[in-house]
């Protein structure tokens, strides 16, 4: 018997929700949880918990437990990248006119790009509560994503995949029980309580000025992405690993992303 | 054997080789967004031969 499935737009991309051997309704529910964590966590709307945490000018703030998990794993996400996932992004976004929701179109024009600060030099999580230097502003983009990915297949029950704009993660043996199937790098692969995502600097890309930029920011200059690599699609065990894992491969290039995601990563494919 | 016909020869056999080269570079155009290398799949993961109910793509 196929999954029941349920497709929407949300988080700026198409969302795509399944559960195998339970009501469908579970998928309706899902959508609702994202529309509801999309209003909280996006850098577009002045009212979002975001945008008022990146607001708050350094002061403590209290956080939802959503926001803070979040917060968490971005530092988290630093670390395991060495640096080069980081959410502190926000004022290299508005230096390339990434300001406002792609579909309205960029802003402004490009500002001269500086290396982004470290983040736990920027932002503090403690429970309940977290801190944000006055300068710094986050945008939680693709983390967001994956980790809403991980959270929302788990809720939709023991069998079950959400995939929120090419960020999947895949619980349960999935329809015929031997795993989820989800295409990846020319093949079918069988997912089973593992996540999938895609990086890439085709996507989100626009001209400002006459240069075409994208929304992969190199935290090492500030500026967008221009390594060797234009995608790479790596499969982990959670679609936020997976996240970070493909993020990190594409700004470090082709000559060393083989031996980073080497241990890491249960499969990868790498595009120019 | 005349001399202008081993001249119009090996012009013709030059013009072959040009039309011929340039036929086969035509069809085999360089795809600059082919993958460095196949996929890498582990042993955590199984491909397998049934239909994809999805797929992870950039967004």
């Amino acid at each position: 018997m196929p999954p029941s499935a349920r497709h929407f737009e949300a988080l700026g991309t198409t969302c795509s929700l399944f559960v195998a051997g339970a009501p469908g309704e579970h998928l309706e529910r899902g959508e609702a949880w994202v529309r509801a964590l999309q209003a909280r966590l996006t850098r577009f709307e002045p009212d979002s918990e975001l945008s008022r945490f990146n607001a708050s000018a350094g002061a403590w703030i209290p956080v939802s437990e959503e926001l803070e998990d979040l917060l968490r794993e971005a530092l988290r996400a630093w670390e395991l990248s060495g640096g080069l996932v980081n959410v502190a992004v926000l004022s290299a976004m508005h230096g390339i006119g990434y300001r406002r929701p792609l579909r309205e179109g960029p802003s402004g024009s490009i500002a001269v790009a500086t290396p982004l600060p470290a983040l736990p030099d920027v932002l503090e999580v403690t429970p309940g509560r977290a801190r944000l230097r006055p300068e710094a502003g986050l945008d939680l983009g693709g983390l967001a994503k994956g980790w809403m990915a991980d959270r929302l297949a788990r809720r939709l029950g023991d069998n079950a995949l959400a995939n929120l704009g090419g960020d999947l993660a895949a619980q349960g043996a999935g329809p015929a029980g031997d795993g989820w199937p989800v295409e990846f790098g020319g093949h079918t692969v069988l997912l089973r309580d593992q996540g999938a995502a895609t990086s890439s600097t085709r996507k989100r890309a626009w001209e400002l000025g006459g240069e075409r930029v994208h929304h992969l920011i190199d935290p090492r200059s500030g500026a967008p992405a221009c390594g060797d690599l234009g995608e790479v699609s790596v499969v982990a065990p959670t679609a936020l690993e997976a996240e970070v894992l493909a993020k990190t491969a594409l700004l470090l290039g082709s000559g060393e992303a083989p031996a980073y995601l080497d241990g890491k990563a249960a499969a990868w494919w790498l595009l120019p | 054997m005349p001399a202008f016909v081993l001249k119009a020869g090996a012009t013709l056999l030059t013009l072959l080789a040009a039309a011929a080269s340039a036929a086969y570079v035509s069809s085999h155009v360089k795809n600059g967004a082919a993958p460095l290398h196949p996929a890498v799949l582990t042993a955590q993961v199984h491909a397998a031969d049934v239909e994809a109910v999805t797929s992870t793509y950039a967004s």
